[in-house]
């Protein structure tokens, strides 16, 4: 029988789970990339990483050495755990579905 | 979200790991070649083709012999639209707030240039020592399409398809060449190089494009709120 508690809030949320997803994909992603990659607002995107840098999941890096800011964002070692736990939890309530 | 409330949570699982999959395979996705960039390259090859098929029509016929001209076009032709692919792909870049050389662009060169430097000198070799301007197309045709299918774990389908189309293309074309020994002994090849250059890279770019142009655009994921 699975807990469904176990699934974690932060990251059980469409728009959160999709920005985990992008930065488990790949190293760091820039902010105007992950905007365009998931079609968010820049204020719900923010709102979104700040929940989950709250959490300890994402870290945000400024790098100012260019001719304009660049602001990137990166999953932090317990995100990439708390992410691989909930994809395991998924994939386990998932496997409790009956094909019939 | 509210679509959440009514399912049952294996349902929801179900569809957060379609999210968590779409998102990834999303992710690793890199367009080496724009379409306005194939567009371009494929009208240029067009009418660099057409060319040779005018002075065919005017009587010279498939044995028309034009200098060292031939390599000077395409090669011309390879520069403007390399040019214009890159300059494209470096606002694309910039849109998204990406260096040009971003981490998708390292992994393309990497498929990309083996084949395309062996096709490349391969062919020049065949044009400048051997005056063998069919067979160097041919192998031109080959190694584009090859060089695509190396890029075939992170393309978009279209140029996976595109890899196909000039790698079959290129084959079934050596067949017909080698087996007819009256087009094979021709005194001249250059017009029928050239030939073969617009229906590959012209028609198939000119194709490639309009594919890409007319198909729907993947919708964001995530619908803002």
């Amino acid at each position: 029988m699975i807990d469904f508690d176990q699934l974690d809030k932060t990251i059980h949320e469409k728009s959160r789970l999709s920005i985990m997803t992008l930065l488990a994909s790949r190293g760091e992603w820039a902010f105007q990339e992950m905007k365009s990659e998931l079609g968010m607002s820049d204020g719900n995107l923010i709102t979104h990483l700040r929940t989950l840098g709250t959490a300890g999941y994402v870290r945000e890096q400024r790098d100012e050495s260019g001719t304009r800011p660049r602001t990137t964002y990166h999953l932090t070692s317990e995100g990439r755990v708390a992410f691989k736990r909930y994809v395991d939890v998924l994939e386990a309530i998932v496997k409790t579905i009956n094909p019939s | 979200m509210a679509q959440s409330e009514f399912m049952s949570p294996q349902q929801d699982a179900l569809e957060h790991l379609r999210v968590i999959r779409s998102l990834m395979e999303k992710a690793h996705i890199y367009r080496a070649i724009s379409a306005p960039a194939a567009a371009l390259g494929g009208i240029l090859s067009v009418l660099c083709a057409g060319f040779a098929g005018w002075s065919i029509v005017q009587g010279q016929g498939l044995a028309v012999e034009r200098g060292s001209w031939f390599l000077v076009e395409w090669l011309l032709i390879l520069g403007v639209t390399g040019t214009v692919n890159v300059l494209l792909l470096a606002g694309e870049a910039r849109r998204r707030g990406q260096p040009l050389v971003s981490d998708g662009m390292r992994m393309a060169l990497r498929a990309l240039v083996p084949p395309l430097l062996v096709g490349g000198v391969l062919g020049v070799g065949l044009i400048v020592y051997l005056h063998n301007h069919v067979m160097a197309v041919l192998i031109w045709v080959v190694c584009y399409g090859l060089a695509l299918l190396a890029t075939s774990s992170f393309s978009p389908k279209s140029l996976i398809r595109l890899g196909w189309v000039f790698v079959i293309l290129g084959l079934l074309s050596f067949v017909a060449w080698a087996s007819s020994g009256e087009i094979r002994n021709l005194p001249h090849d250059q017009g029928l190089a050239a030939l073969l250059m617009g229906v590959s890279f012209g028609l198939c770019h000119i194709i490639y494009a309009l594919c890409v142009f007319l198909s729907p655009k993947q919708e964001a994921l995530v619908v803002p709120r």
